[in-house]
């Protein structure tokens, strides 16, 4: 068992393309991270480099006490679940399994036992001596998982393994995965584009875009305390709404407004913005924190009008707009909102987060602030 | 699930549907049938000849053998077999050919399978550039160079005291230099359609090179090995042009220059030269049965999503 840690972890292309860009992260011994971030934004890049595929431009890759820059990948004791499988089609299930550890020269007795282990555990006892052409997507992902674990290597690296599978398939490899996790108690590095599976599974999850490491911390973490737009846009189903703010002093009082939108920020949050001096702020809010009921104290309300009411349930979801700026809600389907209406939902200060809109960083107080609030220094 | 969907369609068609011919594949089969006909009737005329007594050739056609099968007879094989393996006789000229053929065979796939992983799996500079010098020397006629390869192996025989003209070594060196590009570049071919992830996959499972082309790679690449040793096979068997000039002046003789040997301005020996090319077909015969079962379609399925 082992943790990898990257540092200034570097991809550059020979096209010149910066495929991932000083990448630091510190992955304990048997956590499970979650490498996330939009399509083509170096995540494959980085699983390939910290098994030993690709090239490292510049950085380093250390497994366990280890450099293992110039190690092959059959000597970094890792396992690898590829995006597209990468069975090979002329074996058995039995033998794509089996293969490393004959490779490894593991005793017969030995490869069988955790052949047919292996199998129970992901259902696949019944095709062991089938060819992978003779499987469906979800058997074969299973087959690529179960090469993987057999190995018992010290980490587990994985390129989007629930990609080509169906919902229902996806949920319970999910859970299959998780569970492998547990038991083996090894180190995961997980790459998704699917920010939900990032929140569900990782134990730390790093969101990566154009090469860049945002953010990395727990899924609350993200959720609570993005360090900047992106990673608020991109973490949370439906996405965070934004609303540009001017700010304006009245007398004592710092106002924010605009876009059909209005903020009383709160005393400590009035001091702060007066100190930044900015002339507009953004300031996000999640469809699920807004409310119909009228604002008593500080906080934000907004005036929308519906254009679309989706039933969830319990719940809806409305699209509305406000000044020409998209804005999403789930509010209690009690509230029965029409198409058209017109209505002011609002959000209390701790679900409000406030970003400089020229640098895209949070602004906010040093440290995780206890109440939740988003405080008013820049950490930029 | 694909046999699943395939089948239901079918059983849910009426009978009436399910064997209608439609009139293009009558069409279709008749004009195969002619073709077939047309390519065959030589060979079994050859066939035929080589089973009638060496007299009945001036007498009558072999056709006649429909109406009187008495005359077939093994005399004719008999007689060339009785010969034994003295150089000049059939079965000399069997192994000899056979000498010539196998190793070019078993030489041309190794290195043009060998060659091909390295130019589409290797990790090195100009790659393509060699392929390309490779694809260059396809359009290379054979022909065009015997003569010069002839001279150079006379120089190499004068300075070194060895023979590698007129042998059968050189005969397998020509062959196999010739072989090379066609065979390169048939390989290449198939071995760009197998993804890197599966090699990649073998990397981390702990596999080197040597294991990876031959655990992975070189299975997958079977159909098209196969193709090309029948390809390579039946090509050097049939060569006359080469082993005329490269074997000139040796004793041992392939089946076609043996049988070449037989054609005379005036009476040429028909009986020898009938018997002889049934000889000649048996092997690559065996051969392309032999391997036929290996071109198995979807190699690859399964492999990547
Ligand atoms: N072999 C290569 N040569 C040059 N550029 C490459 C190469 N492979 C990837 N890239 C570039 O590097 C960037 C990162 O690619 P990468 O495959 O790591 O993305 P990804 O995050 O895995 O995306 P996806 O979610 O679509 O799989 C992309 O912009 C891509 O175009
Ligand atoms: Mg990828």
């Amino acid at each position: 068992m082992a943790g990898v840690v990257l540092d200034d972890l570097t991809k550059r292309y020979d096209g010149g393309a910066l495929a991932v860009d000083k990448l630091n992260l510190d992955i304990k011994d048997g956590e499970f991270v979650c490498l996330v971030g939009p399509s083509g934004c170096g995540k494959t890049t980085a699983l390939r480099m910290i098994a030993g595929l690709e090239e490292i431009s510049s950085g380093q890759v250390r497994i366990g006490d280890r450099v293992v820059n110039n190690l092959p990948p059959r000597d970094r004791d890792i396992a690898m679940v590829f995006q597209s499988y990468a069975l090979y089609p002329h074996m058995s299930v039995r033998d794509n399994m089996a293969f490393g550890l004959q490779l490894r020269k593991t005793p017969k007795a030995d490869i069988d036992k955790a052949v047919v282990e292996a199998a129970r555990i992901l259902d696949l006892e019944r095709f062991l001596d089938r060819k992978p052409g003779q499987l469906s997507g979800g058997q074969r992902q299973r087959v690529a998982l179960g090469r993987a674990i057999v190995r018992e290597p010290a980490v587990f690296l994985m390129d989007e393994p629930l990609s080509n599978l169906d919902a229902k398939l996806r949920v319970q490899t999910r859970a299959e995965i998780a569970r492998m996790h547990t038991r083996l108690e090894a180190t995961m590095i997980y790459v998704t584009h699917d920010q939900v599976e990032a929140m569900t599974m990782g134990d730390r999850i790093a969101v990566i875009n154009e090469g860049v490491l945002q953010q990395a911390g727990t899924p609350k973490d993200l959720y609570e305390l993005p360090q900047n737009r992106f990673v608020a846009g991109f973490i949370g189903s439906p996405s965070m709404n934004f609303i540009d703010l001017k700010v304006s002093q009245d007398g004592g009082a710092v106002r924010l407004t605009g876009e059909g939108a209005e903020m009383r920020p709160d005393d400590t949050e009035s001091a702060l913005l007066r100190d930044l001096g900015l002339d507009t702020v953004a300031v996000g809010f999640r469809p699920e924190h807004l409310d119909v009921a009228p604002l008593s104290g500080p906080g934000l309300s907004v005036t929308v009008v519906v254009d679309v009411v989706e039933f969830l349930g319990n719940d809806e979801l409305i699209h509305g707009s406000s000044a020409g700026r998209d804005v999403v809600a789930i509010i209690n389907a009690d509230n029965t909102l029409a198409v058209g209406e017109s209505v002011t939902l609002s959000a209390p200060p701790r679900r409000l987060h406030l970003f400089n809109p020229t640098t895209g960083l949070r602004i906010t107080k040093d440290g995780p602030p206890a109440d939740g609030v988003a405080h008013l220094v820049s950490t930029g | 699930m694909s046999v699943q969907t395939a089948s239901l369609p079918v059983a849910t068609q009426p009978q009436k549907q399910r064997f209608r011919v439609r009139p293009s594949r009558i069409v279709l089969n008749v004009v195969l049938a002619a073709v077939a006909i047309f390519w065959l009737v030589p060979s079994i005329g050859i066939a035929i000849i080589s089973l009638r007594p060496n007299s009945a050739f001036e007498q009558s056609g072999w056709w006649t053998v429909f109406t009187a099968p008495a005359q077939l007879t093994f005399h004719n094989y008999q007689q060339l077999f009785s010969a034994g393996f003295k150089p000049g006789g059939v079965l000399d000229a069997l192994t000899t050919s056979i000498a010539v053929t196998v190793p070019v065979t078993i030489l041309v796939t190794v290195i043009s399978s060998l060659t091909a992983y390295s130019l589409v799996f290797g990790r090195w500079r100009g790659r393509t550039a060699v392929f390309l010098l490779i694809v260059a020397m396809l359009v290379l006629p054979l022909q065009m160079a015997l003569i010069p390869v002839a001279s150079l192996y006379k120089i190499f025989d004068n300075s070194t005291g060895l023979h590698l003209f007129g042998s059968v070594i050189g005969t397998i060196v020509f062959h196999v230099a010739f072989g090379l590009p066609f065979g390169i570049f048939l390989m290449r071919n198939f071995y760009s359609g197998i993804p890197h992830d599966l090699l990649e996959a073998g990397r981390i499972d702990g596999a080197g090179e040597w294991t990876l082309f031959r655990k992975v790679v070189m299975p997958i690449g079977i159909p098209a090995l196969a193709s090309l040793a029948i390809f390579q096979f039946i090509w050097v068997w049939n060569d006359l042009l080469v082993a005329l000039i490269f074997l000139s002046g040796n004793p041992h003789q392939t089946l076609t220059l043996f049988l070449y040997g037989q054609v005379r301005a005036l009476s040429s020996n028909y009986w020898v030269i009938s018997t002889g090319a049934m000889i000649s077909i048996v092997i690559p015969l065996i051969v392309f049965f032999a391997f036929q079962r290996y071109f198995v379609r979807g190699v690859l399925a399964g492999a990547v999503k």
